[in-house]
């Protein structure tokens, strides 16, 4: 049978066997762009609500970190590198593109690694790279900064805004206000973490999940899996049936790399607030190359904005179209908020790819 | 409309659309101008002549399968060659950042003349300005040009059933330059398309009744490209994922990068809108070029009074390719 067709059937039968309405949250903004480009959104039976998670980096990255590299870049002349998609993201009042534009201080980098050679053609000056993402950019920002340290880069060091996956989930499941009935977990997490990092979710709130690729067949097979545990059919449980990248343990170079490099400390998330254990910080080892000790800068306390729902849109409370700032005011171009910017951001992904429904 | 210029104006999307309708047309408005085609197209005593320009402020300078000066030439011609006509004639100015090396501003020259070579058209005027450092970025060409129109070729009215074609491969260029931009170390056959597609639409005159339009999609790529003929035309259109035309290399990159290949840019192909009687022997006529041996008929209007393109997707789902708000940049993880 081609994939067409059995994902036909698969849709065919959770939609005769699910009978009440199920919240469903795909944790990863790249499944929740794979789930509308698939056509597996339009295709799922209206009692299936996809919810988006916390999992865009960009999404949950605070105003005080990207305040505090403005501050670098404007009181330190360093050179500032980045992932692409931060460079849109506001502060408290500019964001990163407003400093690019205006001096050409601040460079993309596609993997961290880039910095070691940056970091020489810049001959002395200051490079700090801003580094954000969960688990799965974690480990490539630790060989970064392990490396810095080898080499003897004095001019290399790095404004950390890394987040872990399980402290926000538990923050999610724990509050229940936005009725979950099954969990996606990040796919790219698990890969690097393994599927047990996950097996919290059934087995302290018993909720359903499943791990599952990015392809279109991966996604139908995780929603089926979920919606026969959340029907009955199975017991509460977590599967992985991306078994081909996921493994139980995870990569053992990689969590190896982490717990050398990193220790875990307490967050601040975007919309959502302070939650402990839930970021990854420069261990003792490694503290000469965090760049707010380096150049003496304190992350400040921003207000939350007024008017933007971005945080209850990453925990699941609401739907993108139903936060009252959305294309309205919010959209691609002049983005509220960071679910509007980056292209995994579920509000920009919403916008990209959906329509508003009709009331 | 907001007080200052911002860089999302020119990207050529929407609000480059706003600033055009908003600004230029309303202080040039005038019934050619306002026609929005790819050339304006006017009359003489002898025919028809199009007219059209573009500018080049591109970085990478040079790529994979082009430079600036190719893009300069082809992008300029294909214009033309979309609107019907074929390219005669076109100007080239220069501004130039003070310190540009002259090898690098010869190979660009040269790769100029190779163009104009390949459609046949010729460089009969131009201009050089010489900016202080840090004024433009490197070098910033302008190119016009003017072409006879066929005068078997107008541009018609998009009915229901209409088939749509699309000559090659798709994202080439902008993956290409993806590539580039982002200095990602990945080795493979990746190129631009860019070219000319003159050579193609030549062969096609003999259908020119039952075409009813064509378009570049250069900048915003093939779903920028449709919704606009969608918006113009005030008719849903319809296209098939698994038709599309995409090498599996630049799939597998723009997957890597988080990039959308069907709002990268091609510059050497063509979407034509055509009456489904001819569109089977209009594909095998694109088919019998080199540059066009990718072609495939990818979708079709269905009719419907609304401007809204829809991806039928792989696995048989349905999705909406709305025009694109903001650039793509890849992602993080």
């Amino acid at each position: 049978m081609d994939t067409k067709r059995l994902i036909t059937c698969l849709m065919e039968d959770i939609r005769k066997k699910t009978a009440s309405e199920l919240n469903l949250m795909e944790v990863c903004g790249t499944h929740t762009r794979a789930f509308f480009q698939s056509g597996i959104r339009e295709m799922l039976p209206p009692s299936i609500r996809l919810l988006s998670g916390p999992g865009c980096p960009v999404c949950v990255t605070d105003e005080a970190c990207i305040d505090a590299a403005i501050a670098l870049l404007k009181e330190k002349d360093i050179h500032l590198a980045t992932f692409g998609d931060m460079l849109r993201v506001r502060g408290t009042h500019e964001s990163l593109s407003d400093q690019f534009g205006k001096r050409g201080n601040v460079s993309i980098a596609y993997s961290p690694l880039d910095c070691l050679a940056l970091s020489k053609k810049l001959s002395g000056r200051q490079l700090v790279f801003l580094a954000v993402g969960f688990e799965t950019t974690a480990p490539s920002i630790a060989l970064a900064v392990k490396l810095a340290k080898e080499n003897g880069i004095g001019n290399l060091s790095f404004l950390m805004a890394l987040k872990r996956m399980p402290p926000v989930l538990h923050h999610i499941l724990a509050a229940k206000r936005n009725r979950l009935h099954g969990i996606i977990c990040p796919g790219h997490v698990a890969a690097v973490m393994g599927a047990r990092y996950f097996s919290f979710i059934a087995q302290e709130y018993a909720i359903p999940a499943v791990i599952c690729g990015f392809e279109a067949m991966d996604m139908a097979c995780g929603i089926y899996m979920l919606t026969r545990q959340c029907n009955g059919q199975e017991r509460s449980s977590l599967r992985n049936l991306y078994k081909t990248c996921v493994g139980d343990e995870g990569n053992a170079t990689a969590n190896k790399l982490l717990q050398e490099v990193f220790e875990v400390d307490e967050a601040s998330w975007r919309g959502i607030g302070r939650i402990k254990d839930s970021a990854y910080v420069l261990s003792s080892r490694y503290k000469d190359f965090d760049a707010l000790n380096r150049f003496c800068i304190r992350l400040s306390n921003p207000l939350p904005k007024s008017g933007c729902s971005c945080g209850d849109v990453i925990i699941g409370n609401i739907l993108p179209y139903e936060c009252r700032m959305f294309e309205v005011v919010c959209r691609p171009q002049n983005p509220l908020g960071p679910c509007m910017v980056s292209s995994e951001g579920s509000c920009a992904i919403y916008f990209n790819n959906g329509r508003v429904p009709m009331k | 409309m907001e007080e200052l210029i911002r860089l999302y104006h020119g990207d050529g999307g929407k609000h480059t659309a706003l600033l055009i309708r908003e600004l230029f047309y309303k202080y040039f408005g005038n019934e050619m101008l306002l026609q929005g085609l790819d050339a304006g197209v006017f009359h003489t005593a002898e025919g028809r002549l199009a007219f059209t320009t573009d500018s080049f402020v591109i970085k990478p300078l040079f790529f994979p399968g082009g430079d600036i000066g190719k893009l300069a030439v082809y992008g300029t011609t294909n214009d033309l060659a979309v609107s019907g006509a074929k390219p005669l004639y076109v100007s080239a100015g220069f501004i130039i950042e003070e310190g540009f090396k002259l090898d690098e501003l010869e190979r660009i020259v040269r790769s100029m003349r190779v163009a104009c070579q390949e459609t046949g058209a010729c460089i009969i005027t131009g201009d050089t300005k010489v900016v202080e450092k840090g004024a433009v970025d490197g070098i910033f060409i302008n190119t016009s040009g003017i072409g006879i129109v066929d005068c078997a070729y107008c541009h018609k009215e998009v009915k229901p059933g209409d088939h749509i074609i699309v000559t090659g491969s798709i994202a080439e260029h902008g993956a290409a330059i993806a590539l580039e931009r982002y200095k990602i170390p990945v080795k493979g056959p990746f190129s631009s398309d860019c070219g000319s597609v003159y050579n193609i639409i030549t062969q096609l005159k003999p259908y020119y009744s039952g075409i009813k339009l064509m378009k570049d999609p250069t900048r915003g790529g093939l779903a920028t490209a449709l919704n606009e003929i969608s918006e113009r035309e005030g008719m849903e259109s319809n296209i098939c994922e698994h038709a599309i035309p995409i090498r599996r290399e630049v799939e597998g990159i723009c997957r890597l990068l988080g990039l959308d290949p069907l709002y990268l840019a091609c510059e050497g192909r063509v979407i034509l809108v055509v009456d489904p009687d001819i569109s089977s022997a209009v594909l095998q006529r694109i088919k019998s070029c080199e540059n066009g041996m990718g072609a495939c008929i990818i979708g079709s209007f269905t009719g419907r009074r609304e401007e809204v393109v829809y991806l039928q997707t792989n696995i048989g789902g349905k999705r909406i390719l709305n025009p694109l708000e903001g650039p793509m940049l890849p992602r993080i993880c």
